[in-house]
């Protein structure tokens, strides 16, 4: 008797708290780490009495298996890398969503990206966040000359003081610029050349590197350049190391962008397109361009009205036009590319 | 045949728990097993009897270079970890005296209670190069510069063995008490030096703790995914990265299940080589 | 004791507690950033994760995942053990190789096969899911510990009582849980520590819900800060509190 009573208490108190947690109306997101920061989703959850259910992931090859496999209603919105919406769309996953509730006449045109989020006139999906991954450096160690050119950041001057981004994708981009191949133009001739950059950019680095391990490894004077860095990486250092700082190169750098929509098996579609309209409002854009998990550019410019001048001068509002010329797209590979790229990802960092 | 109510009664006791692991660890394994012959078209699921997933293994570099990498690391780490254990392990049980023993022994496991994940990440500052490592090292003279400890193998061993270290001297202190006094004794007494009387009294007669220990830590060290994850620096990746980047980025189930596949033949392996020595239902 | 013992003693401490005091040390880190140089001492972090709604509702979690998974693990555990004990089962060593076989198989390869299956079968993954995997993880160890516990002692007690006329359950409940309380509690207490701290498989297993090392592992995806040092320095101290009151109260006189 004795040890069966706590077990009947627990699972009675799990019940309840089970029980708790489905008496608010709920919202099931798949999302990035950005989206989880309680300053962004508290007032959405506040204003609309429901509870946001919010789940990472990592590559949407992943998160698109997820949702092909989930039943109607498990999910309700997809946040999903900006190139990745059609693929998202040919599974059939996103709803239509209507145009006349996107703000997108306040947004930087750039960013608007209807080559991404329409699919046959129908838009599917909306950019809600931007920024580049390019090169990250610490200013008292590097000669800022150098970081303008990407053939130089990887050279010996600077061996074993690099770290590397760990996502295929964006450092791919910037080998192929290195080599002077458009990013969309990447095939699958191009990857041994490629292969050959990498590896020079592999054997010149000290580590290859997540998020919080590549800030560690700035902020600890383990490395003193971040291939694939940007803003999103040094903006939460800058604070207390104005001289971790962010650069785009003259052979330009690559553009990340987020977009988000709802999905088409979602059970409560209103109240998820309200929060796709949260999140590209003004007020949504400025506390997701702030995020504490990473910073980025809202899409929406209206977000500047609820910026400080510090955190404009940080994510380097102004600079935007100059740099948006420079950027080039996030590589688009199709699914077959894609693979071969992750294979050539894995084999470089193996080497 | 008719089984005697004893029999039955037995049964009926240990059938929840025989269940259970047919349910849940049997079971799954079955589907794994069949998983691992599946194959990928695109992000469709292709059962059958296809071997592209172990096929690849031989093909592609990064895949047998991970087991390579796991194998060399979780090597180092046991053979380290049993190294540093054990004369700690004697020390507690042999030279701190009784009434303090058990408090020596708390004591170096304690950090044991520290957050798994936290644990590691811990380690990332300690040997930064503006940590205390360097810094000691740069103190006594033996490097003139700091040096790169963090993100390489050096970190992840350090890591790994940090935390087996404290896991054997629990198991290989609970073997050396156990000896009766009289063995050192008797062996002294006929005339044995005391290195005589480990190698050929005590060493043999601890064996099989020293071995269930290592045989743990292999078995946990090759399936760890934090550990290099965190410390390691991504320049190399042990077979539990490989897998979860299959299923992070591509959610490859198949090949997932196969790589799975593979750790489990090396711990095999691994067990029949540990196997004489091995009493796993009496730790 | 001598010279060279004492050195060793040192050193190995030195090692094991490194880590544990870089931790706690930068947890009190006033800067935003937990790196040397230290400029603290500052207690903000730990408000921090104390108001952390995500954080508390994690560490909530992992102790009732650990608890229930353990109290089913310990109670499985003890079934078998009594039954393999007790009575001549045919097939008895392939029964405990069976139910010991989970300890020699990584916690990935646990976690993805039951992934695997929950997946094929259309369940959804939560709390539920990853406490079932760690009694599959907690179950050998348990089993063992209770198994190699059971002696002729109590057999000879649990035989006095029967003959006394108590039947089966009672034998059980009132002779043979009691006599193996030690072993019991101790299979109990280390079920809820691995259980506590696991993470792969909460980690493959959980949905929105998830444990703390999980929520911890997504801290630490996110963004360097002297939080993560926070919750693993008071993570550290409660339980090393816990230890501490379990070893002189509840464990003390046990060898």
């Amino acid at each position: 008797m004795m040890k069966r009573t706590p077990l009947l208490l627990m699972s009675t108190a799990l019940a309840g708290l089970a029980g708790a947690a489905q008496a608010t109306e709920e919202l099931n997101a798949l999302v990035w780490c950005d989206h989880t920061d309680p300053a962004l989703i508290e007032p959405f959850e506040a204003k609309f009495d429901v509870k946001v259910n919010l789940r990472e992931y990592e590559g949407t090859g992943a998160a698109l298996a997820l949702l092909e496999q989930s039943r109607p209603g498990d999910w309700d919105v997809l946040v999903v890398d900006g190139i990745d919406v059609f693929r998202a769309v040919e599974a059939g996953i996103l709803a239509p969503l209507p145009a006349a509730d996107l703000p997108e006449a306040d947004f930087f045109p750039e960013v608007v990206m209807e080559a991404n989020n329409t699919v046959d006139g129908t838009p599917y999906a909306v950019t809600e966040k931007f920024g580049y991954n390019t090169i990250s450096y610490n200013a008292d160690k590097v000669d800022a000359a150098d970081m303008q050119d990407l053939g130089k950041v990887w050279s010996d001057k600077y061996s074993g003081k690099i770290s590397i981004y760990d996502y295929y994708l964006p450092v791919i981009g910037l080998a192929a610029m290195a080599d002077g191949i458009k990013t969309t133009d990447i095939t699958a001739a191009d990857l041994p050349a490629l292969g050959e950059t990498l590896g020079k950019m592999r054997s010149a680095a000290a580590s290859v590197a997540g998020v919080v391990a590549a800030q560690t490894a700035l902020a600890t004077g383990e490395v003193d350049i971040v291939v694939g860095g940007g803003e999103w990486l040094t903006a939460v250092l800058e604070g207390e190391q104005p001289n971790l700082t962010w650069t785009i190169p003259d052979q330009g750098a690559v553009m990340w962008s987020q977009s988000i929509g709802v999905l088409a098996d979602s059970e409560q579609p209103d109240l998820a397109l309200e929060f796709v309209k949260y999140i590209v409002s003004p007020e949504g854009q400025a506390r997701l361009a702030t995020s504490s998990c990473f910073w980025g550019m809202p899409a929406n410019k209206l977000a500047g009205d609820h910026l400080t001048p510090d955190q404009k001068e940080t994510l380097r509002w102004d600079s935007q036009p100059e740099y948006l010329a420079k950027a080039q797209l996030y590589p688009a590979p199709d699914a077959d590319l894609d693979i071969e790229m992750q294979d050539l990802w894995l084999e470089t960092l193996q080497q | 045949m008719t089984l005697s109510r004893d029999t039955l009664r037995g049964w009926g006791f240990a059938a929840p728990a025989l269940l259970w692991t047919l349910a849940f660890f049997v079971v799954p394994f079955v589907v794994m097993g069949a998983m691992s012959l599946a194959t990928m078209e695109g992000r469709t699921l292709i059962w059958g009897l296809h071997l592209d997933n172990y096929a690849a293994l031989a093909q592609k570099k990064y895949l047998w270079r991970a087991i390579i990498v796991s194998l060399e690391i979780t090597l180092t780490v046991t053979v380290v970890s049993v190294l540093l254990a054990y004369p700690l392990a004697w020390i507690i049980a042999f030279r701190v005296p009784k009434r303090w023993q058990r408090l020596v022994l708390l004591l170096s496991i304690l950090p044991f209670w520290t957050s798994y994940v936290v644990r590691s990440y811990a380690w990332l500052l300690v040997l930064a190069r503006e940590g205390v490592v360097n810094k000691a090292m740069i103190w006594l003279g033996m490097i003139a510069e700091p040096v790169t400890l963090a993100n390489t193998r050096f970190a992840t061993v350090t890591g790994f063995v940090h935390f087996f270290v404290m896991l054997l001297v629990l198991t290989i202190y609970a073997n050396l008490i156990q000896l009766p006094p009289n063995y050192r004794r008797a062996a002294m007494d006929l005339g044995a030096s005391a290195f005589q009387t480990f190698r050929h009294v005590i060493l043999p007669l601890t064996l099989p703790g020293i071995m269930t220990g290592a045989f743990l830590t292999f078995v946990l060290c090759i399936g760890d995914y934090i550990t290099p994850q965190i410390l390691g620096g991504n320049t190399e990746l042990t077979v539990p990265q490989v897998i979860m980047v299959q299923l992070g980025r591509r959610a490859d189930f198949p090949l997932a299940a196969a790589l799975a596949l593979v750790l489990m033949g090396i711990v095999t392996l691994a067990y029949l080589a540990f196997a004489r020595w091995l009493r796993l239902d009496r730790i | 004791m001598r010279v060279l013992s004492v050195a060793y003693l040192i050193a190995a401490f030195v090692f094991i507690y490194l880590p544990v005091g870089a931790l706690v040390l930068f947890s009190f880190q006033s800067g935003s950033l937990p790196v040397p140089p230290f400029d603290g001492p500052s207690l903000q972090w730990y408000a921090a994760i104390l108001s952390d709604g995500d954080l508390m509702r994690a560490l909530l979690h992992s102790l009732l995942v650990a608890l229930c998974s353990s109290a089913v693990a310990v109670s499985l555990g003890f079934g078998a053990a009594y039954g393999l004990a007790r009575h001549a089962l045919p097939g008895s060593a392939l029964v405990r190789g069976l139910l010991i076989a989970p300890m020699t198989v990584s916690y990935l390869i646990i976690g993805l096969g039951l992934l695997i299956v929950v997946q094929r079968l259309g369940l959804g993954l939560s709390l539920v899911t990853a406490g079932v995997g760690h009694v599959v993880i907690n179950l050998p160890l348990c089993f063992a510990i209770i198994y190699a516990s059971m002696g002729a002692q109590q057999q000879n007690a649990e035989r006095a009582a029967r003959d006394l006329g108590a039947d089966e359950a009672r034998v059980v409940l009132l002779i043979t849980v009691p006599m193996l309380m030690p072993a019991i509690a101790a299979a109990f207490f280390l079920s809820v520590t691995l259980s506590w701290d696991e993470f792969i498989i909460s980690f493959l297993l959980t949905r929105f819900d998830v444990t703390l090392p999980v929520e911890i592992w997504s801290m630490l995806r996110s963004g360097l800060s002297p939080e993560l040092n926070a919750i693993g320095s008071l993570v550290f101290l409660v339980s090393v509190a816990i230890v501490v009151l379990l070893e002189t109260t509840l464990l003390k006189g046990r060898k």
